[in-house]
């Protein structure tokens, strides 16, 4: 069967992969996303703090992906909760480290004059220093995503969900003449998913970056 | 004398206005040397502290020692029992510390004598399709990857190493083109000017000025290449993910727990190791104030 027969075949099955694979990533992404935020927003004005978190988060991604999963599940067990919780995980410290980096790079001076209209102190973060932070935090959400795809893809073998499984079906038949096809599936179909999120993050940069502040 | 003569002096009345260290030279801001706002560094701290030296391996330590406890206690079944025995969990970690040394070392001896040639003035040209590549690269999954190169050359620890290479390779190879262009225009023209070759540039100039980056490509390889390393064991290449893949199928935690516990240990320990080299190999007058 060639390639092309393959996905002709057996389309349903790979758009069902397909869109678990993005819908499992995109949450993980938002979790990542609030968590990361909020752990940058409470440690960036303390040294220590803001330290303790991009260390802290460093070590989670020095971790190989496959043991992380390895040890969620004796406390969760196979599926969908050891995926989440890994996909989550790995996906704040680009995150946390980008709102901790952008929020301490914000122009003290300009968050003096915040004070000096009168802006609260949430005032000042959420119409200040959030918006001018926000670039370099949309940066490292493109970086955590890339990185989410790939991890996605190894979960499967937790039974998680997504196309990581048309790989590994494909790696337990090897030798038979559908295996290169369904390897060839999985990978080309995360790298168009990947290619895809990044082109939506560029288009959400444009329409969420202040006009005042792009490059 | 009128006030508009005194400015010239640098105290005139003017002076109050210009923030702290800053005098007014005929009405334009002058820097003050001494009041630099950044104070001359104090005695040089010492780059290795103990602890840094000692923190993580006691963790480390602590966790091996837990786990050892643990499983020495606990009843294994003939089937765990025979995963864990033997000498075979020695076995996959020694094979797993080979497969990530081995891999590096290629990643290193290809990414970069390859980033220092895109960087010449002749190759320059084919560096942004490099960056292309390496954002494709990095949206494919690693375990696609080797499954791909699996049919293709099918299984064993070899085709592992190369699934591990490749995938590690555009990354140290972009960190290295990135670090050599953000060198100073200014440092490459001065060497320029005093009559250096192309070579003696490169050689005198640009690669200590890269080192730091250089020893960060090493880091980064290596703690991708552990990562990689794991997933070896899908195309027959051994190591500690043999250990992960075989606790999930046969399901035995305890054969999975060893497995990913002594991953995590590996996976800790290497970045240790690299970030002590880095701290150690940096050119004294590259550390970053």
């Amino acid at each position: 069967m060639s390639f092309w027969e393959y996905l002709i075949t057996r389309h349903q099955q790979l758009l069902t992969d397909a869109f678990q694979h993005v819908s499992a990533v995109f949450q993980c992404m938002v979790i990542a996303t609030v968590l990361g935020v909020i752990i940058g927003v409470v440690s960036y004005r303390s040294g220590w703090g803001g330290s303790l978190a991009i260390t802290s988060t460093a070590t989670i991604l020095t971790i190989p992906s496959l043991a992380a999963i390895g040890l969620l599940i004796p406390l969760v067990g196979l599926g969908v909760a050891p995926t989440v919780i890994t996909l989550t995980l790995y996906g704040l410290l680009p995150i946390v480290r980008n709102s901790i980096v952008g929020l301490r790079g914000v122009d003290p001076s300009l968050v003096d004059a915040a004070t000096g209209i009168g802006m609260s102190r949430t005032a000042r973060l959420c119409r200040v220093e959030l918006p001018l932070a926000w670039p370099p935090i949309l940066t490292g959400i493109r970086v955590s995503t890339q990185m989410l795809m790939g991890i996605a893809a190894i979960a499967a073998y937790a039974s998680g969900p997504g196309l990581g499984n048309e790989i590994f079906r494909g790696i337990a038949s090897l030798g038979s003449a559908n295996a290169i096809n369904q390897v060839l599936a999985g990978t080309l179909g995360i790298v168009i998913l990947a290619l895809l999120f990044d082109a939506a993050y560029v288009l959400l940069g444009r329409l969420t970056i202040p006009r005042g502040i792009r490059a | 004398m009128s006030p508009s003569h005194q400015s010239g002096s640098g105290k005139g009345p003017a002076a109050p206005t210009r923030p702290p260290g800053e005098h007014d030279v005929k009405g334009h801001a002058f820097h003050d040397e001494e009041s630099d706002p950044s104070p001359a560094p104090a005695a040089p701290e010492r780059r290795i502290t103990w602890r840094k030296l000692v923190v993580l391996p006691a963790v480390l330590a602590v966790i091996l020692v837990i786990t050892y406890v643990w499983i020495t206690n606990i009843h294994l079944d003939s089937i765990a029992e025979n995963s864990l025995s033997g000498g075979n969990v020695q076995l996959r970690w020694w094979q797993h510390v080979r497969l990530t040394a081995i891999s590096t070392f290629w990643v290193l001896i290809i990414a970069i004598p390859l980033g220092i040639a895109l960087t010449r003035r002749r190759l320059r040209k084919a560096a942004p399709a490099f960056t292309a590549l390496a954002n494709v690269g990095q949206a494919t999954p690693a375990i696609g990857l080797l499954a791909l190169l699996v049919i293709w050359l099918g299984i064993g620890p070899r085709t592992a190493i190369i699934g591990i290479v490749i995938y590690a390779v555009l990354p140290v190879l972009s960190n290295t083109v990135a670090g050599l262009r953000a060198i100073e225009p200014n440092m490459i023209e001065a060497a320029r000017g005093m009559g250096m070759s192309g070579r003696g540039v490169l050689l005198k100039v640009e690669l200590p000025l890269a080192v730091p980056l250089i020893l960060a490509g090493v880091r980064t390889a290596l703690v991708l290449n552990v990562g990689t390393a794991t997933l070896a064991t899908f195309g027959g290449g051994g190591g500690l993910g043999d250990l992960i893949t075989s606790g999930i199928q046969t399901q035995r935690m305890p054969v999975l727990i060893i497995g990913s516990v002594l991953t995590v240990v590996l996976a800790l320990l290497v970045d240790w190791l690299a970030s002590l080299a880095e701290l150690a190999l940096t050119p004294r007058g590259l550390e970053e104030r």
